[in-house]
């Protein structure tokens, strides 16, 4: 059920006539009651309007990073028939374990380089273990090699890499953020292991999820540094476009922001990509709509599943260090911790979005921008709670789930799938 | 001469509990159209799942084209040429024809990082081309009728390069045209050279259809004979292991008061389609009023409209002499109208219940499986082994799931249940559908005792043998109207389809029976 675009322009039209007519109120009777009222909220809304420039765009595009990455994770999960309501404490989990690591290789001002190279090798390691499982997809024993070697190649592909772009001081930072997305990866893991595997209650084991990380991420943090709320570490800065940030509005969102951001430009329509025209894609929508075709057409649907959870996990990680490493610069525990519900807010965008990359990144930005709204509402004294506004999200999903009800849910979705094999 | 396409020696099945297959032979030759005829739970379809690798046989061998094979899974039994079309389908809804058929063997371009769609496409519109199906590549599956999905799924079987082509009753799902055109199919088919395998339970389609046709009856296999040359009797014995008396003795019956009536019923559809319009009917007590027609001309609406699953646009529905229009199923049940749905696995049965919470479906305010609000299991429990024993429901275990039968059984069930509520009036929508000769034989009589019990029986079959041989009157249904009420021993089968397509013959028997009371 897809709304029709005559009913999204209807939808449009009747924003306009409103403010048309009220506009026109205003002017027909200013000295009145009614008039003054709608008056000042015109006005309001100018000045509000009056904020939403170049730099306001930015930030939006910024704080929409960790939901979005929240929301392609959960649509590959979701897709796959696997509900993974963990995302939340994935993001908590790798904002930490980013900064922890960051913080361990460069606490004391130089670069750790010994331990970094351990790191390096740790990684190395763990992708091949990751690269031999993916070429269990279906394919040869040969070629299980070939990706566990991958592996290991494209670890000192990135290592080499990171260290040549970055520096080697920026390079430890990064070093952290790949263990930040490693350690959220597997993580990912274990819960598809404990629902693929197991046949857990995927809601229960998602929770299960959240609940641990919400609990060792601040108590890790104590046990480190003494307190819920990590010093400060560097970040992984901005990548400044040459030329093209010099370009006017979009110069400032799109080609001067921070390489998570970039990664999120180019995650979205890959995403979609894979999602639409792959042979994964299309597994992964098989699996989530009808497990069994996938199965007797000959594709092991337990492998696509535990594919797209570690996908999800990856996404999260990516999400999570890019909100610590990538925009803060520490990690902070103290209660519903940094990540504050954003994980949540990217499944609501992943609904809202109808399980489409774009549309959840769409979703995740509008959340972002009023987020980004509140904080500008606060600086010209508008105080709007900002408890009020953190439930927009949650709220517009419910009006959108129940009266447009465009949001198509996989069929098997939650549903455990076992082979007929006796 | 060459090696048969397919040679099952000695299978044997055991599951824990059960011998699903005792030691069965099954030979087919190739280029044949071989039918597998059994009651339900007699375990043909437990030994199509052996030869595509979904089960590992206890005993015995598996031999393709003379050589002796071991398949571990279905992918072992694709690549050995052979493909399954299960009963149903295994399609993924909201992707198209051509990606469901394509669906894990998806031709890449780019060095695998995309699916060929344009080669895709291509593929599956030769396919089609070849063997004369009318497919539309790009269409959803979701949009497409019944008949269409299994074409679908045929050609997914023949995309993996099947020489041999199991197909699990092919026909249960099927409207009578759609099954003339599956057999035309399997004349292209085998004309091509490929080998069908049919699992069915219906001895006229088996006769028409097959080439050799190999029974089995309680896992084991009871012979295999000619089609051509067999009788239809010769086969139900085959099968049932008695003789089967297809001819139903009806007893004239003293008629009651009106037992269930419709006055003027419209009833829309979905998209707001008077799917039934203007419907009169009266039932009496103690008669069976049957509807026949082709699929899809207003019967479920009408169903549903009775039993109070849909509320109508207009009109009224009585149940004996009390306007039950609006009238809540709970209140409907209370007041004695039981309902054999047409799907049992979405209306019949709660799949992931056990048959004692199955069975109290419907009855559990009944004081007499309930007090005060709780439920004495004990009681349900021992319902629900009548009904197991008295309809010969197997497994016979009130503990199984529903989901672990099979469809007869199922089917079994229910009519069982609905007729142990001592019913004042039952509306049967197809309550044979899947259901074996033996137990339709049985379900039959069920109907006429409590027709003669003085129910009010309105049974909706689309099998026209059904509906005439149980019937005291006969409607018609099309487009949503009741074109006649005929007799339906005088009435002919040409007459008859002609009713059904909406024609009006002249000089057609009506029903002369008149109704014992008056409707209100």
């Amino acid at each position: 059920m897809r709304p029709s675009p005559t009913r999204r322009l209807a939808g449009l039209g009747a924003f306009v006539l409103a403010v048309i007519m009220l506009t026109a109120i205003v002017e027909l009777f200013p000295n009145t009651v009614v008039g003054a009222a709608i008056g000042g909220a015109l006005a309001t809304a100018g000045s509000i309007l009056g904020i939403m420039d170049s730099a306001y765009a930015a930030s939006a595009l910024r704080l929409s990073v960790p939901i979005a990455f929240a929301a392609l994770g959960g649509i590959f999960a979701e897709r796959s028939g696997v509900i993974n309501i963990g995302l939340e404490g994935l993001l908590i989990l790798s904002a930490f374990t980013g900064v922890a690591v960051a913080h361990w290789l460069t606490g004391d001002g130089t670069t750790a380089v010994g331990p970094g190279i351990v790191l390096l090798l740790v990684i190395a390691v763990l992708l091949a273990v990751a690269g031999a499982l993916l070429g269990l997809l279906g394919d040869t024993t040969g070629e299980i090699a070939v990706r566990a070697g991958g592996g290991v190649l494209a670890t000192a592909a990135l290592a080499g890499l990171t260290v040549a772009l970055a520096g080697p001081t920026l390079a430890a930072t990064w070093l952290a953020f790949y263990t930040a997305v490693l350690v959220s990866t597997a993580f990912a893991l274990l819960f598809a292991v404990v629902t693929i595997e197991y046949r857990a209650d995927q809601v229960i084991a998602g929770l299960a999820v959240w609940l641990i990380a919400l609990g060792v991420a601040p108590f890790a943090s104590n046990v480190i540094w003494g307190a819920v709320n990590s010093p400060g570490v560097d970040t992984l800065g901005t990548w400044t476009v040459p030329g093209l940030s010099e370009l006017p509005v979009l110069g400032t969102v799109l080609f001067n922001a921070g390489p998570v951001v970039y990664f999120l430009l180019l995650a979205t329509p890959l995403s979609w990509y894979v999602l639409a025209h792959t042979s994964f894609g299309y597994w992964v929508r098989a699996s989530g709509e009808n497990p069994k075709a996938l199965d007797t057409a000959g594709v092991d649907v337990r492998r696509v599943r535990y594919a797209a959870v570690l996908l999800s996990g990856v996404f999260s990680g990516i999400g999570g260090a890019g909100l610590s490493l990538g925009r803060v610069g520490s990690f902070v525990g103290s209660g519903t911790t940094m990540i504050d519900g954003r994980g949540w807010i990217g499944i609501t965008a992943m609904l809202f979005g109808n399980y489409n990359p774009f549309g959840a990144f769409g979703a995740s930005l509008l959340f972002a921008a009023l987020d980004a709204l509140q904080f500008r509402l606060q600086q010209l004294n508008y105080a709007v709670p900002d408890s009020l506004m953190q439930t927009v999200p949650y709220v517009t999903v419910i009006i959108v789930l129940a009266l447009v009800g465009r949001t198509r849910t996989p069929d098997a979705a939650g549903e455990h799938y076992e082979s007929d094999e006796d | 001469m060459s090696a048969p396409a397919v040679d099952l020696r000695q299978i044997t099945k055991q599951f824990p509990g059960v011998l699903a297959n005792d030691e069965v032979d099954l030979t087919v030759e190739r280029g044949s159209v071989h039918a597998l005829l059994g009651e339900n739970g007699a375990g043909k379809t437990t030994l199509m799942n052996v030869l595509y690798g979904l089960y590992r046989p206890t005993g015995g061998t598996v031999v393709i084209d003379g050589e002796p094979r071991t398949f571990d899974s279905p992918r072992d039994a694709i690549d050995a040429g052979i493909g399954m079309i299960h009963q149903h389908f295994m399609l993924v809804e909201p992707m198209t024809v051509t990606q469901n058929i394509v669906l894990g063997n998806e031709p890449q371009k780019w060095g695998g990082l995309a699916v060929d769609r344009e080669r895709a496409r291509e593929a599956v519109a030769e396919l089609a081309d070849r063997y004369g199906f009318d497919v539309d590549p790009t269409a959803t599956v979701e949009d497409l009728s019944v008949g269409e999905q299994q074409r679908i799924e045929i050609l997914k079987a023949l995309y993996r390069g099947a020489d041999v082509l199991i197909l699990d009753e092919p026909t249960a799902v099927l409207t009578p045209q759609e099954v003339e055109e599956l057999f035309g199919v399997f004349d292209e088919l085998t004309e091509a050279g490929k080998t069908i395998i049919f699992i069915s339970h219906k001895l006229s389609e088996v006769t028409t259809a097959a080439d050799a046709v190999t029974v089995l009856r309680d896992g084991k296999d009871v012979g295999t004979v000619d089609a051509d040359s067999v009788t239809d009797t010769e086969l139900a014995e085959l099968m049932v292991g008695r003789e089967v008396l297809f001819d139903t003795d009806k007893p004239p019956v003293e008629l009651g008061d009106i037992g269930l009536a419709t006055r003027d019923l419209v009833v829309e559809d979905d998209r707001g389609v008077r799917a039934v319009d203007g419907v009169d009917l009266q039932v009496a007590e103690g008669e069976v009023f049957g509807i026949a027609g082709v699929d899809g001309n207003g019967q479920s609406e009408l169903v549903d409209a009775l039993t109070g699953m849909a509320t109508p646009a207009a009109g009224q529905v009585f149940l004996g002499n009390e306007d039950v229009t609006h009238a809540p199923r709970r209140q409907r049940i209370d007041d004695g109208m039981a309902y054999v749905p047409e799907d049992r696995q979405a209306r019949g049965l709660v799949m992931s219940y056990d048959l004692t919470e199955n069975g109290l479906l419907g009855s559990q305010r009944d004081p007499q499986f309930a007090s005060s609000g709780r439920i004495r299991w004990d009681d349900a429990e021992t319902h629900a082994d009548d009904i197991i024993e008295e309809y010969d429901v197997r497994p016979a275990d009130a503990d199984a799931a529903a989901h672990s039968l099979s469809g007869g059984n199922q089917q079994k069930f229910i009519v069982g249940r609905e007729f142990a509520r001592d019913p004042d009036a039952v509306v049967a929508s197809h309550p044979t559908r899947g259901v074996d000769v033996g137990s339709v034989e049985f379900i039959h009589d069920q109907l006429l005792g409590l027709r003669e019990e003085g129910t009010a029986v309105l049974l909706v079959s689309s099998k026209l043998d059904e509906v005439r041989g149980l019937s005291d009157r006969l409607g018609v249904m099309h487009d949503g109207e009741l074109v006649d009420v005929v007799d339906p021993e005088e009435i002919t089968e040409e007459e008859l389809g002609l009713l059904m397509a909406g024609e009006r013959p002249p000089d057609v028997p009506k029903a002369t029976r008149r109704v014992g009371g008056e409707a209100q």
